[in-house]
Protein backbone atom coordinates (compact mmCIF):
# COMPACT_ATOMS: atom_id res chain seq x y z
CA UNK A 1 0.00 0.00 0.00
CA UNK A 2 2.77 2.41 0.97
CA UNK A 3 4.56 1.48 -2.24
CA UNK A 4 1.45 2.30 -4.34
CA UNK A 5 1.02 5.56 -2.41
CA UNK A 6 4.67 6.49 -3.03
CA UNK A 7 4.18 5.66 -6.71
CA UNK A 8 1.25 8.09 -6.81
CA UNK A 9 3.37 10.93 -5.47
CA UNK A 10 6.34 10.08 -7.71
CA UNK A 11 7.24 12.88 -10.10
CA UNK A 12 7.00 12.28 -13.85
CA UNK A 13 8.02 15.09 -16.13
CA UNK A 14 5.37 16.07 -18.69
CA UNK A 15 5.55 18.97 -21.09
CA UNK A 16 2.59 21.00 -19.83
CA UNK A 17 2.10 24.67 -18.93
CA UNK A 18 1.95 23.77 -15.22
CA UNK A 19 5.07 21.58 -15.17
CA UNK A 20 6.97 24.38 -16.92
CA UNK A 21 6.16 26.99 -14.27
CA UNK A 22 8.78 28.29 -11.86
CA UNK A 23 8.66 26.02 -8.76
CA UNK A 24 8.12 29.08 -6.55
CA UNK A 25 4.93 29.86 -8.47
CA UNK A 26 3.81 26.25 -8.09
CA UNK A 27 4.53 26.42 -4.36
CA UNK A 28 2.54 29.62 -4.03
CA UNK A 29 -0.34 28.08 -5.98
CA UNK A 30 -0.28 25.02 -3.71
CA UNK A 31 -0.26 27.22 -0.60
CA UNK A 32 -3.27 29.09 -1.98
CA UNK A 33 -5.16 25.86 -2.71
CA UNK A 34 -4.17 24.51 0.71
CA UNK A 35 -5.54 27.63 2.42
CA UNK A 36 -8.79 27.34 0.49
CA UNK A 37 -9.15 23.65 1.39
CA UNK A 38 -8.43 24.40 5.05
CA UNK A 39 -10.93 27.26 5.24
CA UNK A 40 -13.76 25.52 3.37
CA UNK A 41 -16.66 25.12 5.75
CA UNK A 42 -19.52 23.71 3.70
CA UNK A 43 -20.11 21.39 0.78
CA UNK A 44 -20.44 24.26 -1.75
CA UNK A 45 -17.09 25.68 -0.78
CA UNK A 46 -15.58 22.21 -0.91
CA UNK A 47 -16.93 21.74 -4.41
CA UNK A 48 -15.21 25.03 -5.31
CA UNK A 49 -11.94 23.76 -3.80
CA UNK A 50 -12.06 20.62 -5.94
CA UNK A 51 -12.84 22.74 -9.00
CA UNK A 52 -9.90 25.03 -8.18
CA UNK A 53 -7.57 22.03 -7.75
CA UNK A 54 -9.00 20.42 -10.89
CA UNK A 55 -8.01 23.30 -13.20
CA UNK A 56 -4.20 23.09 -12.72
CA UNK A 57 -4.41 19.29 -12.46
CA UNK A 58 -6.21 19.11 -15.81
CA UNK A 59 -3.75 21.56 -17.39
CA UNK A 60 -0.93 19.38 -16.06
CA UNK A 61 -2.63 16.27 -17.53
CA UNK A 62 -2.52 14.77 -14.04
CA UNK A 63 -6.21 14.55 -13.15
CA UNK A 64 -6.20 10.75 -13.15
CA UNK A 65 -3.16 10.59 -10.87
CA UNK A 66 -4.76 13.04 -8.51
CA UNK A 67 -7.92 10.94 -8.36
CA UNK A 68 -5.79 7.86 -7.69
CA UNK A 69 -4.05 9.62 -4.79
CA UNK A 70 -7.45 10.73 -3.43
CA UNK A 71 -8.72 7.14 -3.74
CA UNK A 72 -5.66 5.87 -1.84
CA UNK A 73 -6.36 8.25 1.01
CA UNK A 74 -9.97 7.07 1.18
CA UNK A 75 -9.30 4.54 3.98
CA UNK A 76 -7.88 7.29 6.18
CA UNK A 77 -10.77 9.57 5.20
CA UNK A 78 -13.27 6.93 6.27
CA UNK A 79 -11.46 6.67 9.61
CA UNK A 80 -11.79 10.43 10.07
CA UNK A 81 -15.48 10.17 9.24
CA UNK A 82 -16.02 7.27 11.68
CA UNK A 83 -14.14 9.01 14.53
CA UNK A 84 -16.21 12.20 14.02
CA UNK A 85 -19.44 10.23 14.07
CA UNK A 86 -18.32 8.35 17.17
CA UNK A 87 -17.66 11.60 18.98
CA UNK A 88 -21.15 12.81 18.25
CA UNK A 89 -20.63 15.07 15.24
CA UNK A 90 -23.68 15.29 12.97
CA UNK A 91 -23.53 13.41 9.67
CA UNK A 92 -23.16 16.55 7.54
CA UNK A 93 -20.41 18.02 9.75
CA UNK A 94 -18.50 14.73 9.65
CA UNK A 95 -18.81 14.63 5.86
CA UNK A 96 -17.55 18.24 5.57
CA UNK A 97 -14.51 17.47 7.74
CA UNK A 98 -13.76 14.30 5.76
CA UNK A 99 -14.07 16.05 2.40
CA UNK A 100 -11.91 18.89 3.71
CA UNK A 101 -9.18 16.34 4.39
CA UNK A 102 -9.51 15.00 0.83
CA UNK A 103 -9.30 18.57 -0.48
CA UNK A 104 -6.07 19.17 1.45
CA UNK A 105 -4.58 15.93 0.06
CA UNK A 106 -5.56 16.91 -3.49
CA UNK A 107 -4.21 20.48 -3.10
CA UNK A 108 -0.78 19.35 -1.87
CA UNK A 109 -0.63 16.59 -4.49
CA UNK A 110 -0.77 19.20 -7.27
CA UNK A 111 2.63 20.44 -6.13
CA UNK A 112 4.26 17.02 -5.87
CA UNK A 113 3.00 15.68 -9.19
CA UNK A 114 4.09 18.78 -11.11
CA UNK A 115 7.38 19.66 -9.34
CA UNK A 116 10.54 17.60 -9.67
CA UNK A 117 12.65 16.88 -6.56
CA UNK A 118 15.30 19.01 -8.26
CA UNK A 119 12.96 21.99 -8.34
CA UNK A 120 11.97 21.43 -4.72
CA UNK A 121 15.67 21.54 -3.85
CA UNK A 122 16.09 24.83 -5.76
CA UNK A 123 13.20 26.34 -3.81
CA UNK A 124 14.71 25.17 -0.52
CA UNK A 125 18.02 26.78 -1.47
CA UNK A 126 16.17 29.93 -2.54
CA UNK A 127 14.64 30.09 0.94
CA UNK A 128 18.25 29.89 2.20
CA UNK A 129 17.56 26.81 4.30
CA UNK A 130 20.74 25.32 5.82
CA UNK A 131 22.84 23.47 3.25
CA UNK A 132 23.00 20.27 5.34
CA UNK A 133 19.22 20.19 5.63
CA UNK A 134 18.69 20.68 1.88
CA UNK A 135 21.33 18.07 1.06
CA UNK A 136 19.79 15.56 3.48
CA UNK A 137 16.40 16.12 1.84
CA UNK A 138 17.84 15.72 -1.67
CA UNK A 139 19.77 12.53 -0.93
CA UNK A 140 16.87 10.95 0.96
CA UNK A 141 14.64 11.35 -2.10
CA UNK A 142 17.41 10.38 -4.51
CA UNK A 143 17.95 7.11 -2.63
CA UNK A 144 14.31 6.04 -2.38
CA UNK A 145 14.52 3.90 -5.58
CA UNK A 146 17.87 2.47 -4.45
CA UNK A 147 16.49 1.46 -1.04
CA UNK A 148 13.37 0.03 -2.70
CA UNK A 149 15.66 -2.15 -4.82
CA UNK A 150 17.61 -3.21 -1.70
CA UNK A 151 14.30 -4.07 -0.02
CA UNK A 152 13.15 -6.20 -2.96
CA UNK A 153 16.46 -8.07 -3.02
CA UNK A 154 16.39 -8.70 0.73
CA UNK A 155 12.80 -9.96 0.59
CA UNK A 156 13.71 -12.29 -2.31
CA UNK A 157 16.79 -13.53 -0.44
CA UNK A 158 14.88 -14.18 2.78
CA UNK A 159 11.98 -15.85 0.95
CA UNK A 160 14.41 -18.13 -0.86
CA UNK A 161 15.66 -19.12 2.59
CA UNK A 162 12.16 -20.08 3.68
CA UNK A 163 10.77 -16.88 5.23
CA UNK A 164 6.99 -16.78 4.79
CA UNK A 165 6.15 -13.12 5.13
CA UNK A 166 2.41 -13.34 4.52
CA UNK A 167 1.74 -16.16 6.96
CA UNK A 168 0.33 -16.10 10.47
CA UNK A 169 -1.62 -13.67 12.61
CA UNK A 170 -0.91 -9.89 12.55
CA UNK A 171 1.65 -10.14 15.38
CA UNK A 172 3.48 -12.94 13.57
CA UNK A 173 3.45 -10.93 10.34
CA UNK A 174 5.04 -7.97 12.07
CA UNK A 175 7.68 -10.30 13.54
CA UNK A 176 8.28 -11.67 10.03
CA UNK A 177 9.45 -8.19 9.03
CA UNK A 178 12.43 -8.29 11.40
CA UNK A 179 14.65 -10.45 9.12
CA UNK A 180 13.92 -7.98 6.33
CA UNK A 181 14.30 -4.73 8.25
CA UNK A 182 17.59 -5.55 9.99
CA UNK A 183 19.58 -6.19 6.77
CA UNK A 184 17.87 -3.18 5.18
CA UNK A 185 18.97 -0.90 8.02
CA UNK A 186 22.49 -2.36 8.02
CA UNK A 187 22.69 -1.85 4.22
CA UNK A 188 21.49 1.73 4.59
CA UNK A 189 24.12 2.41 7.27
CA UNK A 190 26.91 0.99 5.09
CA UNK A 191 25.62 3.04 2.18
CA UNK A 192 25.54 6.22 4.25
CA UNK A 193 29.17 5.63 5.28
CA UNK A 194 30.19 5.35 1.62
CA UNK A 195 28.14 8.44 0.79
CA UNK A 196 29.92 10.41 3.49
CA UNK A 197 33.28 9.37 2.02
CA UNK A 198 32.20 10.41 -1.48
CA UNK A 199 30.94 13.77 -0.16
CA UNK A 200 34.30 14.48 1.49
CA UNK A 201 36.13 13.43 -1.67
CA UNK A 202 34.15 16.03 -3.63
CA UNK A 203 34.78 18.93 -1.34
CA UNK A 204 31.55 19.02 0.68
CA UNK A 205 31.78 21.75 3.29
CA UNK A 206 34.70 23.55 1.61
CA UNK A 207 32.91 26.90 1.58
CA UNK A 208 30.19 28.17 3.88
CA UNK A 209 27.91 29.15 0.98
CA UNK A 210 28.24 26.78 -1.97
CA UNK A 211 27.23 28.09 -5.39
CA UNK A 212 24.65 26.57 -7.74
CA UNK A 213 24.89 25.89 -11.46
CA UNK A 214 21.18 26.61 -11.89
CA UNK A 215 19.44 29.81 -10.91
CA UNK A 216 15.67 30.21 -10.58
CA UNK A 217 14.42 32.75 -13.11
CA UNK A 218 10.85 34.01 -13.46
CA UNK A 219 9.66 33.92 -17.07
CA UNK A 220 6.73 35.53 -18.86
CA UNK A 221 4.41 32.58 -18.31
CA UNK A 222 5.20 32.66 -14.57
CA UNK A 223 4.07 36.30 -14.35
CA UNK A 224 1.00 35.44 -16.46
CA UNK A 225 0.14 32.60 -14.08
CA UNK A 226 0.44 34.98 -11.11
CA UNK A 227 -1.85 37.47 -12.86
CA UNK A 228 -4.56 34.79 -13.01
CA UNK A 229 -3.86 33.08 -9.69
CA UNK A 230 -3.74 36.03 -7.32
CA UNK A 231 -7.07 37.72 -8.30
CA UNK A 232 -8.91 34.36 -8.53
CA UNK A 233 -7.63 33.29 -5.13
CA UNK A 234 -8.40 36.67 -3.56
CA UNK A 235 -11.95 36.41 -4.82
CA UNK A 236 -12.40 32.87 -3.48
CA UNK A 237 -10.80 33.53 -0.11
CA UNK A 238 -12.99 36.61 0.37
CA UNK A 239 -16.03 34.43 -0.29
CA UNK A 240 -14.75 31.66 2.01
CA UNK A 241 -14.19 34.14 4.84
CA UNK A 242 -17.76 35.39 4.41
CA UNK A 243 -16.66 38.86 3.35
CA UNK A 244 -18.38 38.72 -0.01
CA UNK B 1 58.36 14.52 -13.97
CA UNK B 2 58.67 14.03 -10.24
CA UNK B 3 57.09 12.08 -7.46
CA UNK B 4 53.44 13.09 -7.14
CA UNK B 5 52.44 10.55 -4.48
CA UNK B 6 54.90 9.40 -1.88
CA UNK B 7 54.49 7.07 1.10
CA UNK B 8 57.38 7.14 3.55
CA UNK B 9 57.48 4.39 6.18
CA UNK B 10 53.72 4.87 6.61
CA UNK B 11 51.79 3.00 9.27
CA UNK B 12 48.12 3.41 10.09
CA UNK B 13 45.97 1.62 12.64
CA UNK B 14 42.23 2.35 12.77
CA UNK B 15 40.87 3.31 16.19
CA UNK B 16 39.65 0.26 18.04
CA UNK B 17 41.59 -2.22 15.89
CA UNK B 18 44.29 -4.45 17.29
CA UNK B 19 46.75 -4.37 14.42
CA UNK B 20 47.73 -1.81 11.79
CA UNK B 21 45.90 -1.81 8.45
CA UNK B 22 49.18 -0.84 6.78
CA UNK B 23 52.64 -1.01 8.30
CA UNK B 24 55.94 0.49 7.21
CA UNK B 25 54.71 1.16 3.69
CA UNK B 26 57.07 3.06 1.39
CA UNK B 27 56.57 3.60 -2.32
CA UNK B 28 56.09 6.45 -4.71
CA UNK B 29 54.24 7.20 -7.92
CA UNK B 30 55.69 9.45 -10.60
CA UNK B 31 53.62 12.14 -12.29
CA UNK B 32 51.71 10.75 -15.27
CA UNK B 33 52.16 7.13 -14.23
CA UNK B 34 49.52 4.43 -13.87
CA UNK B 35 50.12 2.56 -10.62
CA UNK B 36 48.19 -0.59 -9.79
CA UNK B 37 47.79 -1.66 -6.18
CA UNK B 38 47.10 -5.35 -5.77
CA UNK B 39 46.72 -7.74 -2.90
CA UNK B 40 44.29 -10.00 -1.11
CA UNK B 41 41.28 -8.61 0.79
CA UNK B 42 42.38 -6.99 4.01
CA UNK B 43 45.94 -6.39 2.80
CA UNK B 44 45.55 -2.61 3.19
CA UNK B 45 44.82 -1.44 -0.37
CA UNK B 46 41.77 0.67 0.49
CA UNK B 47 43.63 2.21 3.44
CA UNK B 48 46.40 3.29 1.07
CA UNK B 49 43.88 4.85 -1.35
CA UNK B 50 42.05 6.69 1.43
CA UNK B 51 45.36 7.99 2.72
CA UNK B 52 45.97 9.65 -0.66
CA UNK B 53 42.84 11.83 -0.65
CA UNK B 54 42.93 12.54 3.06
CA UNK B 55 39.90 10.51 4.16
CA UNK B 56 42.57 9.00 6.40
CA UNK B 57 43.36 10.56 8.85
CA UNK B 58 40.73 13.36 8.57
CA UNK B 59 37.63 11.14 8.48
CA UNK B 60 38.96 7.98 10.06
CA UNK B 61 40.84 8.56 13.30
CA UNK B 62 43.62 6.22 14.29
CA UNK B 63 47.26 5.84 15.20
CA UNK B 64 49.68 6.73 12.43
CA UNK B 65 53.34 7.27 11.78
CA UNK B 66 55.41 8.04 8.70
CA UNK B 67 54.36 10.47 6.03
CA UNK B 68 52.15 10.67 2.94
CA UNK B 69 52.79 13.47 0.47
CA UNK B 70 50.49 14.27 -2.45
CA UNK B 71 51.61 16.84 -5.01
CA UNK B 72 53.88 18.40 -2.43
CA UNK B 73 51.22 18.59 0.30
CA UNK B 74 51.44 16.66 3.55
CA UNK B 75 48.11 14.83 3.64
CA UNK B 76 47.83 14.87 7.43
CA UNK B 77 47.92 18.68 7.57
CA UNK B 78 45.89 19.42 4.40
CA UNK B 79 42.07 19.54 4.64
CA UNK B 80 40.16 17.04 2.50
CA UNK B 81 38.49 19.80 0.46
CA UNK B 82 41.95 21.08 -0.53
CA UNK B 83 42.99 17.56 -1.47
CA UNK B 84 39.73 17.21 -3.45
CA UNK B 85 41.18 19.73 -5.92
CA UNK B 86 44.23 17.51 -6.46
CA UNK B 87 42.78 14.03 -6.13
CA UNK B 88 39.70 12.64 -7.89
CA UNK B 89 38.36 9.51 -6.23
CA UNK B 90 36.22 6.85 -7.87
CA UNK B 91 34.70 4.42 -5.41
CA UNK B 92 33.75 0.81 -5.97
CA UNK B 93 30.00 1.37 -6.14
CA UNK B 94 29.07 4.33 -8.37
CA UNK B 95 25.53 4.30 -6.96
CA UNK B 96 26.84 5.56 -3.63
CA UNK B 97 28.65 8.57 -5.07
CA UNK B 98 25.88 10.01 -7.22
CA UNK B 99 23.89 12.37 -5.02
CA UNK B 100 21.73 14.45 -7.30
CA UNK B 101 18.58 13.89 -9.36
CA UNK B 102 20.13 14.53 -12.75
CA UNK B 103 23.47 13.62 -14.25
CA UNK B 104 24.59 17.19 -14.95
CA UNK B 105 23.66 18.34 -11.45
CA UNK B 106 25.64 15.54 -9.96
CA UNK B 107 28.68 16.32 -12.07
CA UNK B 108 28.39 19.94 -10.89
CA UNK B 109 28.24 18.90 -7.21
CA UNK B 110 31.97 19.14 -6.46
CA UNK B 111 32.40 22.50 -8.17
CA UNK B 112 29.39 23.93 -6.31
CA UNK B 113 30.97 22.74 -3.07
CA UNK B 114 34.17 24.59 -3.94
CA UNK B 115 32.21 27.78 -4.67
CA UNK B 116 32.87 28.17 -8.41
CA UNK B 117 30.82 30.73 -10.36
CA UNK B 118 27.76 29.26 -12.17
CA UNK B 119 29.14 30.06 -15.67
CA UNK B 120 32.43 28.32 -14.88
CA UNK B 121 30.57 25.30 -13.49
CA UNK B 122 28.41 25.10 -16.64
CA UNK B 123 31.49 25.21 -18.88
CA UNK B 124 33.41 22.59 -16.90
CA UNK B 125 30.39 20.27 -16.59
CA UNK B 126 29.82 20.38 -20.37
CA UNK B 127 33.52 19.64 -20.89
CA UNK B 128 33.50 16.65 -18.50
CA UNK B 129 30.30 15.21 -19.98
CA UNK B 130 31.75 15.54 -23.49
CA UNK B 131 35.07 14.01 -22.44
CA UNK B 132 33.32 10.90 -21.15
CA UNK B 133 30.84 10.74 -24.03
CA UNK B 134 27.77 11.16 -21.84
CA UNK B 135 26.49 14.57 -22.94
CA UNK B 136 23.25 12.91 -24.04
CA UNK B 137 22.65 11.72 -20.45
CA UNK B 138 22.91 15.24 -18.94
CA UNK B 139 19.22 15.56 -18.03
CA UNK B 140 18.67 11.90 -17.12
CA UNK B 141 18.03 10.64 -13.62
CA UNK B 142 20.74 8.37 -12.13
CA UNK B 143 18.13 5.66 -11.52
CA UNK B 144 17.63 5.33 -15.30
CA UNK B 145 21.30 4.57 -16.00
CA UNK B 146 23.16 1.29 -16.46
CA UNK B 147 26.06 0.44 -14.12
CA UNK B 148 28.60 1.38 -16.78
CA UNK B 149 26.91 4.73 -17.37
CA UNK B 150 26.81 5.37 -13.61
CA UNK B 151 30.53 4.68 -13.43
CA UNK B 152 31.12 7.26 -16.19
CA UNK B 153 28.94 9.81 -14.39
CA UNK B 154 30.89 9.27 -11.18
CA UNK B 155 34.13 9.61 -13.14
CA UNK B 156 32.89 12.85 -14.72
CA UNK B 157 32.06 14.14 -11.23
CA UNK B 158 35.69 13.58 -10.22
CA UNK B 159 37.34 14.83 -13.42
CA UNK B 160 35.32 18.04 -13.52
CA UNK B 161 37.34 19.23 -10.52
CA UNK B 162 40.46 19.06 -12.69
CA UNK B 163 42.49 16.77 -10.43
CA UNK B 164 46.11 15.81 -11.08
CA UNK B 165 45.62 12.36 -9.65
CA UNK B 166 42.79 9.94 -10.21
CA UNK B 167 42.34 7.26 -7.56
CA UNK B 168 40.10 4.30 -8.35
CA UNK B 169 39.01 1.70 -5.83
CA UNK B 170 38.12 -1.50 -7.71
CA UNK B 171 36.21 0.42 -10.38
CA UNK B 172 35.21 -2.69 -12.33
CA UNK B 173 34.23 -5.06 -9.54
CA UNK B 174 30.49 -4.56 -10.10
CA UNK B 175 30.64 -4.48 -13.89
CA UNK B 176 30.29 -7.17 -16.55
CA UNK B 177 33.52 -8.06 -18.43
CA UNK B 178 32.79 -5.91 -21.46
CA UNK B 179 31.81 -2.80 -19.49
CA UNK B 180 34.82 -3.40 -17.23
CA UNK B 181 37.08 -3.39 -20.29
CA UNK B 182 35.41 -0.15 -21.48
CA UNK B 183 36.06 1.55 -18.14
CA UNK B 184 39.71 0.43 -18.09
CA UNK B 185 40.22 1.64 -21.69
CA UNK B 186 38.65 4.95 -20.71
CA UNK B 187 40.99 5.36 -17.74
CA UNK B 188 43.94 4.52 -19.97
CA UNK B 189 42.82 7.17 -22.47
CA UNK B 190 42.45 9.77 -19.69
CA UNK B 191 45.95 8.96 -18.50
CA UNK B 192 47.37 9.44 -22.00
CA UNK B 193 45.26 12.42 -23.14
CA UNK B 194 45.16 14.45 -19.93
CA UNK B 195 48.43 13.30 -18.42
CA UNK B 196 46.52 12.21 -15.31
CA UNK B 197 48.37 10.19 -12.72
CA UNK B 198 46.29 7.10 -11.98
CA UNK B 199 46.41 4.98 -8.85
CA UNK B 200 44.02 2.07 -8.88
CA UNK B 201 43.15 -1.04 -6.99
CA UNK B 202 42.00 -3.89 -9.19
CA UNK B 203 41.79 -7.64 -8.79
CA UNK B 204 41.53 -8.44 -12.49
CA UNK B 205 45.23 -8.05 -13.23
CA UNK B 206 44.91 -9.18 -16.85
CA UNK B 207 42.67 -6.18 -17.39
CA UNK B 208 44.89 -3.48 -15.91
CA UNK B 209 48.44 -4.84 -16.27
CA UNK B 210 48.75 -3.68 -19.89
CA UNK B 211 48.32 -0.02 -18.98
CA UNK B 212 50.25 -0.09 -15.71
CA UNK B 213 53.66 1.53 -15.35
CA UNK B 214 54.07 0.42 -11.78
CA UNK B 215 52.62 -2.33 -9.65
CA UNK B 216 52.62 -2.48 -5.87
CA UNK B 217 51.58 -5.74 -4.21
CA UNK B 218 50.52 -5.64 -0.58
CA UNK B 219 50.42 -8.61 1.70
CA UNK B 220 49.78 -8.69 5.44
CA UNK B 221 49.63 -4.86 5.58
CA UNK B 222 53.13 -4.51 4.06
CA UNK B 223 54.53 -3.99 0.59
CA UNK B 224 55.35 -7.45 -0.76
CA UNK B 225 56.62 -6.38 -4.16
CA UNK B 226 57.00 -3.18 -6.12
CA UNK B 227 58.20 -2.53 -9.63
CA UNK B 228 57.16 -2.71 -13.26
CA UNK B 229 54.31 -5.15 -14.03
CA UNK B 230 56.79 -7.43 -15.77
CA UNK B 231 59.01 -7.54 -12.67
CA UNK B 232 56.15 -8.06 -10.26
CA UNK B 233 54.17 -10.58 -12.30
CA UNK B 234 57.32 -12.59 -12.99
CA UNK B 235 57.92 -13.13 -9.28
CA UNK B 236 57.30 -16.47 -7.65
CA UNK B 237 54.74 -16.67 -4.88
CA UNK B 238 51.97 -14.47 -6.30
CA UNK B 239 49.37 -17.12 -5.50
CA UNK B 240 50.54 -17.23 -1.89
CA UNK B 241 49.70 -13.54 -1.49
CA UNK B 242 46.23 -14.08 -2.96
CA UNK B 243 46.82 -12.92 -6.54
CA UNK B 244 46.07 -14.58 -9.85
CA UNK B 245 48.51 -13.37 -12.48
CA UNK B 246 47.26 -13.10 -16.08
CA UNK B 247 46.80 -16.56 -17.66
CA UNK B 248 49.53 -15.94 -20.22
CA UNK B 249 52.05 -15.40 -17.45
CA UNK B 250 51.03 -18.70 -15.85
CA UNK B 251 51.37 -20.54 -19.15
CA UNK B 252 54.78 -19.10 -19.79
CA UNK B 253 55.98 -20.03 -16.34
CA UNK B 254 54.85 -23.65 -16.79
CA UNK B 255 56.63 -24.15 -20.10
CA UNK B 256 59.37 -26.77 -19.69
CA UNK B 257 62.82 -25.38 -19.40
CA UNK B 258 65.94 -26.90 -20.86
CA UNK B 259 66.33 -28.44 -24.32
CA UNK B 260 67.49 -25.11 -25.61
CA UNK B 261 64.34 -23.33 -24.38
CA UNK B 262 65.77 -20.40 -22.47
CA UNK B 263 63.07 -18.77 -20.39
CA UNK B 264 62.96 -15.04 -20.29
CA UNK B 265 59.93 -14.37 -18.12
CA UNK B 266 60.55 -10.65 -17.91
CA UNK B 267 61.00 -10.22 -21.62
CA UNK B 268 58.03 -12.44 -22.41
CA UNK B 269 55.73 -10.63 -20.04
CA UNK B 270 56.96 -7.25 -21.25
CA UNK B 271 56.29 -8.15 -24.89
CA UNK B 272 52.85 -9.53 -24.00
CA UNK B 273 51.94 -6.44 -22.03
CA UNK B 274 53.19 -4.11 -24.74
CA UNK B 275 51.14 -6.01 -27.30
CA UNK B 276 47.93 -5.99 -25.24
CA UNK B 277 48.60 -2.44 -24.11
CA UNK B 278 48.82 -1.37 -27.73
CA UNK B 279 45.37 -2.78 -28.36
CA UNK B 280 43.91 -1.19 -25.25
Amino acid sequence: MAHVMAEGFKFRYLKTPVHGLDPRVKLLMTAMLFALALLSSNLYQEALVFAAVGVPAALARSLKRLLRIAALSLTFSLMIFAVNMLFGQPLLESAVITIRFLGIVAATSVFFVTTSPDEIEYVMRWFRLPRDFVFAFATSIRFVPVLMMDLTQIIDAQRSRGLEMDRGNPVRRIRNLIPVLIPLIVNALVRSGELAEAMEARGYGAVSRPTSMHALLMKKNDYAALLVLVPAWSLLITYFLGLL
Amino acid sequence: MGKIVEFLDYTFEYSGMERPAVEGVSFSVEEGEVAVLAGASGSGKSTILRSINGLIPHMYPGRRSGKVTVDGADVSSTPTYELARKVGFLFQNPENQIFMFTVEKDVAFGLENLGYEPEVIRRKVDWALGLLGISDLAKRSPSELSDGQKQRVALAGSLVMDPKILVLDEPTSLLDPRTAQDVVSLVSRLNKDLGLTVVLVEHRLELVSPMADRMVVLSGSRVWAEGSPAEVLGREGLHEVGLSPPAIVEVQKRLPSGDGLALDVDGFVRRFLADVGHRV
